[in-house]
């Protein structure tokens, strides 16, 4: 399905990365297709204006493979995202996160804002996030969730933005992230160690990011950020230089970057991608068995799952906590977006199980049982991805053995919704008593 | 129509066929070709067309060959790769299942290797009709072309029976009659459903077991080798070592019956020597030592049971300094302000204070102590190695809390440990040694001996301690007088009530670091000993 | 009235209260049809449930109507009734060799047939024996782990049963005239008041072999520990004929 070539520009820039920039395996196949997950995860988080949780140890390029990407899709010189980013560390400050008064106007008694570049950039990137005490990771959460930045009374809304957070491990220095906060990140992908050939690569090749960079255009673009005019035309202004400037990447390194005009369009294209029928039925099925409670009506992080529960070989009695609404829109949302690069005409089943584990791993909360059963485990990812991946396989193959009653089922509810006076179909998974409690509203 | 190289027609057709089965999470499948200079029909495996390794699939061009002018080669491959993916995708899917089949296979068949082949045969129908029924397949076609031995041909009988197709095998030869009265059996049973395929599997032995039998005393006086599957032999190899892992925890779960478990695992030993598996699970170093059953059981049965590994903890230090800010309120403190945020200002809105923390550091880090678990295996409790003994189960759950938290276990089990009934292992990491012992059954008198204890007490400070037991003990006293005299934490178990634990209790009233819990019902021992340490665990932290 | 003004608004008051019609959630599967290829395994399995359901079914009601409380004593007459009420159900089912068979497994499976009275048991199998369409039966019971007592019973001429397994006690009592092979052994009271027939046990009989026996012959492979009163026919063991022949005493010890 490609209309305008842009599945071969953005490949492009994936190969590009891969080959010069961000050293690493592939670890991740879809279609026949491999690809790294840290830096396919990424392009598809700057392409939807997504949010992404970057995991992993220090030094693995968590922070430079987002820097990269949103270089080469949003075509920001490598030094003004550099300065753009926050670093999460106790002592960060509203000040120095959203903005802070235009102090020369303070004295003078006048309120006026001076936003910081993190506010105003539509790339923005949080340094380890999980070094940010709680109450400001609470601080950023609106601005995160909705690009809205307020401070003093003021307001920027940004009308294209993503986000990409790192966090190490957990350590001494370290707060856990709110959940409400974890919540909002769509994917959650480990930016691994890619072994010791590719990392002595690395390290005989350094400063290789002076390729992504432009002191013209980032001091051009650091004279409009600073400047008092209106943020919109600010915007406006900056694309041109952003422009530019990947205008300058082409010429000098062969990878055309994508214009605003490009991502918008893309995300036009991404958005005419269906869902065909398995992969609705199978993101339902999944959603049902992590938000399903039989005896408690739905999941509840402070509810125990009781033993002798007819449920207990679902998902359900895996997990403590309910599936937010985010769930779904991040599953569908990437899948879509990969379904899009691949060149594919709909979003089929595989689409969806590549990215799940990625939308899944942060949100669920484990029991611990099955923590202790599974931490053991031989596996290449960090135990929340692996767990993911895990219950993903489990489901599909659940799916795969009925998926034909259950598409039957959610027909005959379909039909139900019509006004046809059919019974929905009994069956054992929590999906058809779902299907059950929508047509019962709909006949009240 | 130029021939398409077996690669090209591979990637050509494996995405239509990963589709059709709803994408199963297996790697593209290979092509082996025959080497050079060897003949088709001397392949290594003659006139196998499909091998699985793990998830990886292999088919084999000579087999391929073999089909040619009976079968496209698409359609030859694609059928075998609707046979090999439904193994994966429906049956038996993991080793759970698998292990569940043979157990019912061999309670008909008694032998080990006539059960194997039972149960191979029953994976096959059940795959083969899943497939036949659910998807668009070449499978039949497949069997019509084979070349079949005396089972295959029964088999395909059973095919054209079941699936209405004539598959080229008129029921024909000396044993007519029986395969007849053989096949009306088989087509009875319910194989599409997955609830009843432990009776299904027996049924399937039953009404099969004759006609082997039969083949058997035939072969006896020929080679004496057997017919290779020709869609490829179900094995061990299909699995991998965690899947192998968590079939067994799965299988002593479910089964929860040690004589069972034992039975299995013992049949089975050469293949899990061959595949690597040992007794600590993964990748084992060669041969090793031999598996002992009895003891597997207890490792994956605690399993089953336990406890999550808890993180090392870092200490507070107790002195405050600077953490983060927080917006400076009218009537907070000004002491706390920081100028520099603040922009030189006290004002609302502007002004930001500090707030202040305690420092933290990696110091003297607790982590989780010791264990010393006393088990009784007198003539009074289940010899653990005939039955499943709760006691030594919980036991293992305790030990497997310990050593899962790096901690080390020491076991001492007693009987009438004066006059020698009894082990001492010293404190240790190594999995296989605690269960070991934990599994040793004396049956003798219950009497413990002090000269045991007392050095693997002495001197640590940090060490929790498990007695499992019925009381029953002569020397109660002494050990009554020797647990007050410690501080340890220590968790009595005792099953049943009789004279020896009201006078235990009494004695344990007042003693804040001594635990004591009752069990009536035996299958409480595991929750009680979890939940006990899971106490500790959440103290210690 | 129908599509009066005071209807019309009452109507649409409450399309109001009810608030916009509800988004349907399987809009995109609305034209969804499930076709399901059927193969013969399925009306196999379907129909063998269903005999299966139906013989369950005449069990049941003979334990309700012969065996109240779950106890049934062996006696002439009680064995005569069990068996009449069987011989009604049975009437009714179209059923064949193996659903005998089968039924024979289904009885030591306790989530499906509760109780397991060997007595009545044994009388409605023989029951489904003797109304069977075929005339040889063969009833591989050889994994059973009971032993079903009265297997046989009335087997009538012209009706071959071939038991592969051990019979119980009272195997073959009442024959009349069919021919009963028990391919392992058989237990006391073998034969007892047959009329006519032929019973072969390949391994060993217990005591009361052939009480009031009336006709046919026994046939024993094994050893014979007792015989019964018998009043004609003739009992072999080994190939040697015991009766009629010198009286001997039961044998105690093996």
């Amino acid at each position: 399905m490609e209309q305008n070539g842009y599945q071969k520009q953005v490949r492009e820039i994936y190969r590009f990365i891969s080959d010069h920039l961000y050293y690493n395996r592939p670890d991740m196949e879809v279609k026949g297709e491999h690809f790294n997950s840290a830096i396919l995860l990424s392009l598809l988080t700057a392409l939807n204006r997504g949010k992404e949780l970057i995991i992993g140890e220090p030094g693995l390029g968590k922070t430079t493979s987002a820097e990269f990407v949103c270089t080469l899709v949003y075509q920001f010189p490598l030094g003004v995202i550099w300065g753009s980013e926050v670093s999460g560390h106790p002592e960060q400050t509203e000040e120095k996160i959203i903005g802070r008064p235009d102090l020369g106007k303070l004295n003078r008694g006048e309120e006026d804002v001076v936003w910081t570049n993190f506010s105003q950039v539509p790339v923005k990137i949080v340094d380890e996030i999980n070094r940010l005490p709680e109450t400001k990771q609470s601080m950023i959460l609106d601005g995160v969730d909705r690009g809205n930045w307020e401070y003093l009374n003021e307001m920027i809304i940004n009308d294209e933005y993503c986000l990409f957070a790192t966090a190490n491990y957990h350590d001494g220095g370290t707060n856990t992230i709110i959940a409400p906060l974890v919540d909002r990140f769509d994917v959650m992908v480990e930016s691994r160690y890619p072994g010791a050939n590719l990392a002595f690569l690395v390290g005989k090749k350094r400063r290789k990011d002076e390729i992504l960079r432009h002191p013209r255009y980032e001091k051009e673009l650091y004279r409009v950020l600073k400047s008092k005019i209106a943020y919109g035309k600010k915007m406006t202004r900056m694309e041109e230089v952003c422009n530019a400037f990947g205008e300058h990447l082409q010429e000098a390194l062969g990878v055309k970057p994508l214009q605003r005009q490009d991502r918008v369009k893309i995300r036009a294209e991404m958005e005419t991608l269906d869902l065909d029928l398995d992969a609705s039925a199978f993101t339902r099925m999944l959603l049902a068995e992590c938000s399903f409670c039989d005896r408690y009506g739905q999941k509840r992080v402070v509810e125990n799952c009781e033993e002798g529960c007819h449920y207990t070989g679902y998902l359900c009695h895996d997990i403590k906590n309910c599936a937010s609404n985010r769930l779904p829109t991040s599953m569908t949302q990437y899948a879509q977006a990969l379904a899009w690069l691949l060149g594919d005409s709909a979003v089929d089943i595989e689409h969806m199980k590549a990215v799940t584990p990625y939308a899944v791993s942060h949100r669920v909360q484990w029991r611990d049982d099955t923590l202790s059963q599974k931490e053991r485990s031989q596996r290449d990812d960090p135990l929340p991805i692996f767990l993911a991946k895990e219950a993903v396989k489990a489901v599909s193959q659940r799916y795969r053995e009925q998926s034909d009653t259950l598409k039957d089922a959610l027909a005959i509810g379909a039909k139900i919704f019509q006004g046809e006076s059919l019974e929905p179909l009994d069956g054992d998974h929590p999906l058809y008593r779902e299907i059950k409690k929508d047509v019962q509203v709909r006949r009240n | 129509m130029k021939e398409k190289q077996p690669k090209a027609l591979m990637d050509s057709i494996w995405p239509r066929v990963k589709r059709k089965h709803l994408f199963p999470e297996i790697p593209v499948p290979k092509m082996a070709e025959a080497a050079e200079g060897t003949e088709i029909e001397a392949a290594p495996k003659e006139g196998v067309g499909l091998e699985m390794k793990g998830k990886q699939m292999t088919i084999h061009t000579a087999f391929l060959t073999q089909l040619k002018g009976k079968m496209s080669d698409e359609d030859a491959m694609e059928a075998l790769l609707d046979h090999g993916i439904t193994h994966y995708t429906f049956c038996p899917w993991d080793f759970y299942t698998y292990l569940m089949l043979y157990a019912e296979s061999k309670r008909i068949m008694t032998d080990k290797d006539l059960a194997k082949q039972v149960a191979n045969h029953f994976i096959d129908v059940v795959s083969d009709t899943h497939c036949v029924k659910k998807k668009k397949t070449e499978i039949p076609q497949l069997y019509r072309h084979l070349t079949k031995g005396v089972i295959e041909e029964t088999m395909v009988s059973l095919y054209q029976e079941m699936w209405g197709m004539d598959l080229g095998c008129p029921p024909s030869g000396k044993r007519k009659k029986a395969r007849e009265a053989a096949i009306r059996r088989l087509t009875r049973i319910p194989y599409l459903d997955r609830t009843r395929w432990p009776e299904s599997m027996q049924r399937f032995a039953r009404s099969i077991k004759p006609l082997l039998l039969e083949q058997q005393e035939e072969e006896k006086g020929g080679t004496g080798k057997g017919e290779n599957n020709p869609l490829g032999e179900h094995d061990l190899n299909h699995y991998s070592h965690e899947e192998i892992d968590q079939g067994l925890r799965d299988y002593a779960r479910k089964s929860m019956a040690l004589p069972e478990f034992r039975e299995v695992v013992e049949d089975l030993a050469d293949e899990l020597k061959e595949a690597g598996y040992s007794m600590e699970g993964g990748m084992g170093r060669g041969r090793g030592s031999p598996l002992d059953a009895d003891v597997l059981f207890y490792m994956k049965l605690a399993e089953s049971f336990s406890l999550p590994v808890r993180k090392t903890i870092v200490e507070k230090r107790g002195s405050l300094h600077p953490h983060s800010h927080s917006p400076w309120e009218v009537g907070s403190p000004y002491h706390d302000v920081d100028v520099w945020t603040s922009f030189g200002k006290i004002m609302p809105g502007i002004t930001q204070i500090w707030k202040k923390r305690e420092g933290k550091g990696r110091g003297k880090v607790e982590g989780v102590p010791d264990c010393l678990i006393a088990v009784d295996s007198s003539g009074s409790m289940i010899n653990p190695r005939k039955t499943l003994s709760y006691a030594v189960l919980g036991a293992a759950c305790a030990a497997d809390a310990y050593l899962r938290n790096d901690s080390r276990v020491a076991v001492y089990n007693f009987s009438d440990a004066p006059m020698g009934g009894k082990e001492v292992l010293d404190y240790t990491k190594k999995r296989e040694m605690v269960y070991r012992s934990l599994c040793k059954y004396f049956g003798g008198g219950t009497a413990l001996d002090l000269e045991d204890l007392i050095p693997l007490v002495q001197g640590r400070k940090n060490l929790d301690l498990f007695i499992i037991t019925d009381m029953k003990i002569t020397n109660l006293e002494t050990l009554i007088g020797y647990l007050a005299q410690i501080n340890n934490r220590i968790t009595v178990v005792h099953i049943g009530e009789n004279p020896y634990t009201s006078r235990f209790d009494k004695a344990a009233e007042n003693k804040k670091n001594i635990s004591l819990f009752a069990v009536k019902r035996k299958e409480d021992i595991p929750n009680i000993v979890l939940g006990k340490i899971k106490e500790y665990f959440r103290k210690t932290f | 009235m129908k599509g009066s003004p005071q209807t019309k608004a009452r109507a649409s008051r409450l399309s109001e209260r009810r608030g916009p019609a509800l988004q349907n959630p399987f809009q995109e599967f609305q034209n969804y049809s499930f076709f399901t290829k059927s193969i013969p395994l399925d009306r196999i399995v379907q129909s063998t449930e269903a005999v299966m359901d139906q013989i369950r079914l005449g069990y049941e009601k003979l334990l309700e109507e012969e065996a109240k409380e779950l106890v049934w004593m062996v006696q002439y007459n009680t064995i005569i009734k069990a068996y009449e009420v069987a011989e009604r159900y049975v009437r009714e089912i179209d059923y064949s060799a193996e659903d005998i068979e089968d039924f024979c497994f289904a009885l030591e499976n306790t989530q499906k047939i509760p109780y397991l009275i060997p007595g009545p048991a044994g009388l409605y199998i023989s029951a489904l024996c003797n109304y069977a369409k075929e005339e040889e039966i063969v009833l591989k019971l050889s994994e059973l782990k009971t032993e079903i007592n009265l297997l046989g019973f009335r087997l009538t001429k012209g009706k071959r049963l071939l038991i592969e397994g051990d019979g119980g006690d009272f195997t073959g009592i009442g024959l009349e005239g069919g021919d009963l092979v028990v391919e392992g052994n058989a237990k006391n009271w073998t034969g007892a008041g047959m009329r006519s027939g032929k019973i072969l046990v390949k391994k060993n009989i217990g005591l009361h072999t052939g009480e009031w026996m009336m006709g046919g012959e026994i046939h024993v492979g094994g050893r014979v520990r007792g015989l019964g009163n018998i009043v004609e026919g003739k009992v072999f063991e080994r190939e040697k004929m015991v009766f009629p022949g010198k009286v001997r005493p039961p044998n105690m010890y093996y």
